[in-house]
């Protein structure tokens, strides 16, 4: 996938493109509101993260532009303004996603490996991992043809991990995407520990290989 | 007391006693000048009886007059000083007069004097009747007594009435200053009164509100931008942090530290929301207002929280009855979150929630600590119980919210329960 990164602080657009940066995956950046705009005019994206205050310019105005020319790349809003009228607006103006810093890459590698899957994968609910085919409509997973139930959270979790594959996903980071960033439950990430651990139980016992690892305590890292 | 009665009473009594004085001196120097009088008189009648004696050489025929009566005593010779007196003057019954048998005693005014008649010394007492004098003094007296009464209760009237309708700007003032509130944009009004301290006062006080919202306003501000300054370098801390922990290979040292700095790092960031989130509730910045059924609401954030109770073996009973509210949704759900993550957050192993709902309150129950915590204190920004690992500012929210729904938010400590209750009125 072709994903074009529109941040202009340097740390995090370097962080977000070497996150993204795998086989397969082509990253583009642009550090500014000029360069952004000349860039989505030529090039075509499944994906753009766009940052709204940018030098030079407001991003909501890419995104204006981006829909002026019917262009169906993906877009996901990253803001520092975690306003509600903001969020609308940009919603309103057709952006597929907003998220607020600061996040964790893994949740921004979910939110865009959802919105690219809604944009071509059409028509198709099925999500395959290997043996693990998931219907995402229906929410329902099958290891091979065996079917795996799965509570609401492990199946949140699960897709999470899919889409973080080959990474190490912090504990933070799953604590906030099942729980909200509003959870203030500080270092006590005992209830993660047993929901990982339901998860591989329910999946080996359909006949999956384990696919998730522990990673140094500080994590689990899903292995393709 | 009231300035009003103060003044009422300084400026009462004042009168009564100048009054009284006005009506001793009065007194005084009307009776000095009516004897001053009577003893003109009283020595007319004296050298008339001297002059009778020189022509005639005898005492004068004692007769009864209106108001007078004389009387000569034989005496031993210069036994007798010449003096005025106050006495009595006896007024003989006229038939029609009733008292003492056969007449009255009146005050008087009498002259003892003396007369050389011959070789024979007489002691002469004039006495003259003041019984028109003292009539007249109480007549005097009456009046003034009748002025200074009358005075009293003119002016209590004007105090009542004028005093009170004087006074209405200073009141005016006083009700705006009471509903004066800082975060609101209701303005003082200017009122326009004639006289001159009330237009100085409510000036001062005008001009003292509109620095106090733009001190006030200007804090938000800095509040709010120095809250969104920081977004940044915490997300660039954080992304760098996910970036580092892909690289492999961590001893188990390392890997304890990362983890100190994701949980240090996700502190900053609640604390930062926290605050951000504030200044919006405060500024009522916050305008997804919706018809919320609340027992839905909380019914999902029960499942929410389902795992977090299951992990700290929390046993959740709870009582939910229809409830609607229009507000924000986005706010509702911080309000139900913060305060079911406090109950879970403080209770210990093992312990109880309870959560009840009905048309008039939400109440949410926990075991805990068994003691009570300071009432008013944990509603405060950053009071927290030691080892609290909140941010300080989950109350504060719930407060804020609450009044921003116009709704009360208490807290009670009963039968080793900590209680939230969320009034709806």
């Amino acid at each position: 996938m072709k994903i074009l990164i529109v941040e202009d602080e340097e740390g995090l657009r370097e962080s977000i493109e070497e996150y993204f940066t795998e086989a397969g995956n082509i990253c583009e950046t642009a550090n500014s509101y000029q360069n952004a705009l000349s860039k989505v005019s030529l090039y075509r994206y499944d994906c753009i993260l766009l940052d709204i205050t940018l030098p030079g310019g407001n991003g909501l105005d890419i995104l204006k532009s981006l829909k002026d020319n019917n262009h169906p790349d993906g877009v996901l809003i990253i803001s520092a303004k975690n306003s509600l009228d903001d969020r609308l607006e940009g919603l309103n103006i057709g952006a597929d996603d907003y998220l607020v810093k600061p996040f964790h890459l893994s949740e921004l590698k979910a939110r865009v490996t959802a919105i690219i899957r809604r944009k071509s994968y059409n028509g198709s609910n099925l999500l395959v991992f290997n043996e693990i085919t998931i219907d995402l409509l229906a929410k329902e997973i099958k290891v091979g043809t065996t079917p795996v139930k799965l509570t609401r959270k492990e199946y949140a979790l699960l897709l999470y991990f899919i889409a973080n594959k080959g990474k190490v996903v912090s504990k933070n980071a799953i604590a906030e995407h099942l729980w909200g960033d509003g959870i203030d439950m500080a270092n006590n990430f005992d209830f993660i520990y047993s929901h990982i651990k339901n998860i591989r139980k329910k999946l080996m016992e359909a006949g999956c290989n384990d696919y998730i690892q522990a990673a140094y305590g500080m994590g689990y890292k899903f292995t393709a | 007391m009231k300035l009003l009665t103060k003044y009422n009473r300084v400026n009462l009594i004042t009168t009564v006693i100048v009054m009284l004085i006005t009506g001793i001196i009065y007194y005084q120097a009307i009776s000095y000048i009516l004897t001053g009088q009577k003893d003109k008189d009283l020595v007319v009648e004296e050298q008339e009886v001297f002059d009778y004696v020189k022509l005639n050489h005898e005492l004068p025929q004692t007769f009864e007059s209106n108001d007078q009566q004389i009387t000569f005593t034989p005496a031993r010779p210069g036994s007798v000083q010449r003096e005025f007196i106050n006495t009595e003057y006896f007024e003989k019954d006229e038939g029609h007069k009733r008292h003492k048998a056969g007449g009255e005693y009146e005050s008087g005014r009498g002259l003892i004097s003396s007369v050389t008649v011959g070789n024979k010394y007489y002691k002469i007492l004039i006495i003259v009747s003041k019984v028109e004098t003292e009539d007249l003094i109480r007549i005097i007296f009456s009046i003034t007594v009748g002025v200074i009464l009358l005075l009293l209760l003119v002016l209590l009237i004007i105090n009542r009435l004028i005093l009170n309708r004087l006074w209405q700007p200073f009141y005016n003032i006083m009700n705006e200053l009471r509903l004066f509130n800082i975060a609101d944009t209701h303005e003082i009004p200017k009122l326009k009164s004639s006289i001159d301290e009330f237009n100085e006062l409510n000036h001062t006080v005008v001009e003292m509100a509109a620095k106090a919202k733009l001190d006030y306003h200007d804090l938000k501000t800095f509040t709010e931008n120095a809250s969104h300054e920081l977004l940044t370098p915490i997300a660039v801390i954080n992304s760098k942090l996910d970036t580092l922990i892909q690289t492999e290979n961590f001893s188990d040292r390392q890997s304890k530290l990362l983890n100190d700095l994701y949980g240090a790092v996700s502190r900053l960031n609640r604390l930062n929301q926290s605050l951000l989130l504030l200044v919006k509730i405060e500024n009522r910045l916050v305008h997804d207002k919706q018809q919320i059924n609340l027992r839905e609401l909380v019914d999902e954030m029960i499942i929410q929280f389902e795992e977090i109770f299951n992990d700290k073996d929390l046993k959740v009973t709870y009582r939910l009855a229809d409830k609607e509210i229009y507000a924000s949704r986005y706010l509702a759900e911080i309000l139900l979150s913060n305060l079911i993550s406090n109950a879970i957050r403080h209770n210990q192993r093992g312990g109880e929630i309870i959560i009840n709902l009905d048309a008039e309150s939400l109440t949410i129950q926990n075991t805990g600590d068994n003691e009570a915590l300071p009432d008013e204190k944990i509603f405060t920004r950053f009071h927290k119980s030691s080892g609290s690992e909140g941010s300080g500012l989950g109350l504060t929210i719930s407060r804020q919210i609450c009044e921003n729904f116009g709704f009360t938010l208490e807290y009670q400590f009963e039968s080793d329960y900590h209680i939230f209750t969320v009034s709806f009125n």
